[in-house]
């Protein structure tokens, strides 16, 4: 935990350097703001960026499962009709207030926090956040211990117990590895939006908002501001990525 | 009697010299040795690799190993030494080749040189688009379906 203080405190430490001086070189009032999108192919991703969502829960229809149905066809999840072993890195959630009775529904998935359990625990390092905040499983290195399934306390990742039938080649993904949530970053990388987002517009429903949290005119940075996006446990201090609207 | 064994000595280690020249000549003269792999050629046309042949054939290893690391810490998503592109090259899109099998492209030189790999454990090891060959042998449903599993969570 220490040194993942340490690190944060050197990463701000930086990150204000550089502001400072970018504000010294440029005219006042005048700030640059990199656009994150379609980076490079041969550029590495920077911690300039922090990929998040915003999910607004009033507009997230009950029994719509468009964000699910997306995700699995995007990154070629099959079910085997064992729903208690089938991966499964999104899924629909309903909270009901037993006083109130009123519902809400939502998307669940791996929420991108800014110091993950799953990375802490993981004894080999596969579990490893990017350093534009998407937090991955490097299945080259995982050994199956599921510790970080353990670790994660919004139950977001599964164990792939069965060989699996590949049907696209940007998602390689095997027996006996962890998997969960990428922010389809195979997209995401190429300037796209991650297809539960893309499903949810495309289902009328707009719940969804993708986008760079650190950019203050990107539309999920303004819509933060405006309206707040809590954080399911923020009791954990964990500082999602993901934020919800309505709950 | 120590003599002679010194003189035998030699003897045999000249032969293995000249054994080895020659086979060294054979190597050389460009031809094939017939126990050789035959080796399947990139399916789009193109007669050159991304590399000369013989540094890919000796390094093919170390630069898909690079890729990997910069593509899944970095984000870095170059084609040039992608595996995916490897095999949107050496494997026809309507090859029934599976890896394994001595008509796959990487197949055909790891299976005669005896070095297994684990790539394909999870890449695939054929062109995106090519027919799903199931290889969940507990007749798994190739097509994605809606899994509701953990709604309604009070």
């Amino acid at each position: 935990m220490s040194n993942s203080d340490v690190n944060i405190s050197r990463r701000s430490f930086v990150e204000k350097s550089a502001t400072a001086a970018a504000a010294l070189t440029i005219a006042p009032g005048v700030f640059l703001h990199t656009v994150a999108e379609a980076k490079p192919a041969d550029q590495a991703v920077t911690s300039a960026v922090r990929w998040g969502m915003l999910i607004d829960t009033a507009k997230c229809a009950s029994g719509c499962t468009a964000c699910v149905s997306a995700c699995n066809t995007e990154n070629g999840i099959a079910s085997h009709d064992r729903p208690r072993t089938d991966q499964q890195w999104i899924r629909k959630v309903t909270l009901r207030d037993k006083q109130t009775k009123h519902e809400v529904s939502l998307p669940m998935m791996c929420q991108h926090c800014e110091t993950p359990p799953c990375v802490d625990v993981c004894p080999t390092g596969a579990s490893f956040k990017r350093e534009d905040g998407i937090v991955l499983v490097d299945r080259h290195i995982c050994i199956g211990c599921r510790y970080c399934m353990m670790a994660c306390p919004y139950k977001a990742r599964s164990f792939a117990h069965e060989t699996v039938d590949l049907t696209v080649d940007y998602q390689p993904r095997g027996k006996g590895t962890v998997e969960s949530c990428t922010m389809c970053v195979h997209r995401v990388d190429e300037g796209g939006t991650p297809a539960c987002v893309e499903a949810c517009s495309e289902a009328e429903h707009g719940a969804m908002i993708f986008g760079d949290i650190k950019n203050p005119d990107s539309e999920i940075s303004k819509q933060l501001v405006e309206h707040g996006g809590k954080q399911i446990r923020a009791d954990l201090g964990l500082n999602t990525g993901v934020r919800y609207r309505g709950i | 009697m120590q003599q002679l064994n010194k003189r035998m000595h030699n003897t045999l280690i000249t032969i293995a010299g000249l054994a080895m020249l020659a086979l060294s000549a054979f190597a050389f003269a460009g031809e094939k040795p017939s126990f050789a792999p035959s080796v399947p050629h990139p399916t789009n046309g193109t007669t050159e690799c991304v590399q000369p042949e013989d540094e890919m054939k000796k390094n093919h290893m170390k630069y898909i190993l690079h890729q990997r690391d910069e593509t899944m810490h970095d984000g870095i998503r170059t084609k040039t030494y992608s595996l995916k592109e490897c095999i949107n090259c050496h494997v026809p899109k309507d090859s029934e080749a599976r890896f394994g099998d001595d008509k796959h492209f990487c197949s055909s030189c790891h299976n005669f040189a005896g070095v297994s790999i684990d790539c394909f454990q999870c890449h695939m090891d054929r062109p995106m688009g090519s027919k799903p060959l199931g290889k969940n042998p507990h007749g798994a449903q190739v097509t994605p379906t809606v899994s509701t599993h953990g709604a309604n969570n009070e």
